[in-house]
């Protein structure tokens, strides 16, 4: 009897053990990530509604002005002026980065050039640049007095003397597309690539065996089946790219005279700016972004069409 | 079998050559650039170099101060990469192979993180650092970068916990193993393909990491590689020197360029995994 109570004891003080350094485990497995991402992330966003109400510059005291803030921001013409460009951005950049890689993504696939494989590692490089990297390849590129750019056009013959594509401003805005759209194609080219490798190679075998031709193959086979990856990636561009201003910052930032301004680099510049500093009015253009940003993925999400595909 | 080869072959393959040059043009072009004296370059932007003039590199590393950046963003990158990758690792097993209260709780708020753009969090962000003193610190900014949830890498290495047996962890229980000795000699090891392909991912993130160094760090010694090179091409914008900065932009690619060799393919199939579970 004593026996077994003996044996219960130890069960119990293991079990107790146990428990004590599952608790301790989970303690350091849990407690460090999960808290940075309460305190650095969930916490400074539900902050950002209260700061979006205060007139405030960082340093002095802070003062509640309620929903004044969003008021001036809806009157404030840079503020629309900054999403129109959004607009521009949102709407070119996903456009040419998903006709690009997929056209690339389809010719790696289905033609049996001996390169390819080269080609596909060669497409991917350019997106473990840095931001900054990108930027500066592409100043270099639209450089006024030796950029490559120029350079190109004066050896075909075409001679515009020394324009700046990024000092003028009926040029800067159309000048950071494809810098953008660069730094993206490599990504969704290995992404549409893999999708279009995982197709069964017997349902191209039956479309020869019935008699279909290259488009037909194309159009009935291919683009139907990675339509939903489409769709997906399509999400992440735009939303992206309506966030994004990492690139417009280090190439313009915003200029000349505003005309490449996007609502993050405004709302950056009031924030981080040299100039003057408004945190509460910073916050308030945020949430105006935040706003658009959620609206955007629902909106995306109904309309867009999720047909899958089984095979 | 042989395709055959039509004229449209030819059309494809300058679609494709032509988008291999805008990468590699541009690439080549600062390259040996970066080789000439600013004169040659301002007198001819196509011509090669007469003569190699590796003291460009040099001096772009003492005009920039690369020594300096370069061990900012060794500790900056390292700090974060190891604490990051540690508590990425232990977080991941947790929270998909072990049962506890809030669990559900703690999953349901990280999943809130994919619909939080993050970017009217700056200022508040901004605040709560400066508050906790960890601003112009690349501790603060190491704490910033590795505490934290991230749902790409909880299913990336989820995704490779959750299809190891759970007999391993049974007999090793029977064994005698601790829990802490079970993570670290039987999930850990297990799991060393998913946690390299993080660790790549974490990496580059923190290497080509441009804003949170540009906002937090006040003092240009703290600057890390990416923004160094940031305000080398302000500077430029004054000096003129081309040259060196081409030389500048060149050394900041070589870690890139290294790491891409290695990992390729991980980094190719990672991004991959990333799009499709979104």
């Amino acid at each position: 009897m004593s026996d077994s109570t003996a044996v219960k004891t130890a069960s119990k003080l293991g079990l107790d053990k146990a428990n004590t350094q599952k608790w301790i485990f989970l303690f350091i497995a849990i407690v460090p990530p999960f808290g940075g991402y309460l305190l650095f992330t969930l916490f400074p966003n539900i902050l950002s509604v209260y700061y979006a109400m205060l007139n405030w510059d960082g340093f002095t005291d802070a003062k509640f002005v309620g929903l004044s803030n969003f008021i001036t921001a809806f009157q404030d013409k840079y503020v629309w002026r900054a999403l129109t460009h959004n607009l521009i951005f949102m709407i070119t950049v996903p456009f040419f980065v998903i006709i690009i890689s997929l056209l690339l993504a389809y010719l790696i696939t289905n033609k049996t050039y001996k390169e390819n494989k080269f080609l596909k590692v060669l497409f991917f490089f350019p997106n473990v640049l840095s931001t900054v990297v990108v930027a500066l390849l592409w100043a270099f590129i639209y450089d006024g007095s030796y950029g490559l750019l120029n350079g190109l056009l004066k050896f075909i013959g075409i001679d515009i003397g020394n324009f700046y594509w990024l000092g003028n401003e009926s040029t800067a805005l159309a000048s950071i597309i494809p810098a953008w759209v660069w730094g993206g194609v490599g990504l969704y080219a290995i992404i549409f690539a893999n999708a279009m490798l995982a197709i069964p190679k017997s349902l191209y075998e039956a479309a020869i065996l019935e008699g279909a031709g290259h488009m037909t193959r194309l159009f009935k086979i291919t683009m139907p089946l990675v339509t939903p990856i489409i769709r997906v990636s399509a999400l992440f561009l735009v939303v992206g790219t309506m966030k994004g201003f990492e690139i417009i910052l280090i190439m313009t930032n915003g200029g000349p005279f505003g005309s490449t301004d996007v609502i993050g680099l405004y709302m950056f510049n009031l924030a981080f700016g040299v100039e003057y500093r408004n945190y509460g009015y910073a916050s308030a253009v945020g949430m105006i972004l935040f706003v658009i940003l959620v609206t955007a993925k629902l909106l995306i999400d109904k309309f867009v069409p999720n047909k899958g595909y089984e095979y | 079998m042989k395709e055959k080869r039509t004229l449209m072959d030819i059309v494809w393959r300058v679609v494709l050559y032509a988008w291999a040059l805008t990468i590699l043009f541009p690439l080549v072009w600062v390259i040996y650039e970066s080789l000439k004296s600013n004169p040659e370059f301002f007198q001819d932007i196509w011509a090669l170099p007469s003569e190699f003039r590796w003291q460009n590199y040099s001096k772009a590393w003492n005009q920039y101060g690369f020594g300096q950046s370069l061990l900012n963003t060794l500790y900056y990158v390292g700090g974060s990469l190891v604490l990051g990758l540690f508590f990425t690792t232990i977080n991941a097993y947790a929270l998909t192979r072990m049962t506890f209260k809030g669990r559900k709780l703690i999953w349901g708020l990280i999943m809130l993180s994919l619909f939080l753009p993050g970017i009217n969090a700056l200022v508040p962000q901004y605040v709560i650092m400066r508050e906790l003193d960890l601003t112009n610190s690349l501790t603060g900014l190491i704490l910033l970068s590795s505490l934290g949830e991230s749902v790409f890498y909880l299913m990336l290495l989820g995704g490779f916990m959750s299809s190891l047996p759970v007999e391993l962890e049974e007999s090793a229980t029977m064994d005698g193993a601790t829990l802490f000795q079970k993570f670290w000699r039987v999930i850990v090891p297990l799991s060393t393909p998913g946690i390299v392909t993080v660790g790549v991912f974490k990496f580059l993130g923190f290497y080509n990491n441009f804003l949170a160094p540009f906002i937090y760090l006040s003092d240009p010694k703290k600057y890390p590689i990416a923004v160094q090179m940031y305000s080398a091409n302000k500077q430029m914008e004054f000096t003129a020197d081309w040259v060196t900065l081409f030389a500048g932009v060149t050394i900041a690619m070589v870690p890139s360029i290294i790491i891409y060799i290695l990992f390729q393919r991980l980094l190719m199939e990672g991004a991959t995994m990333g799009a499709v579970k979104g």
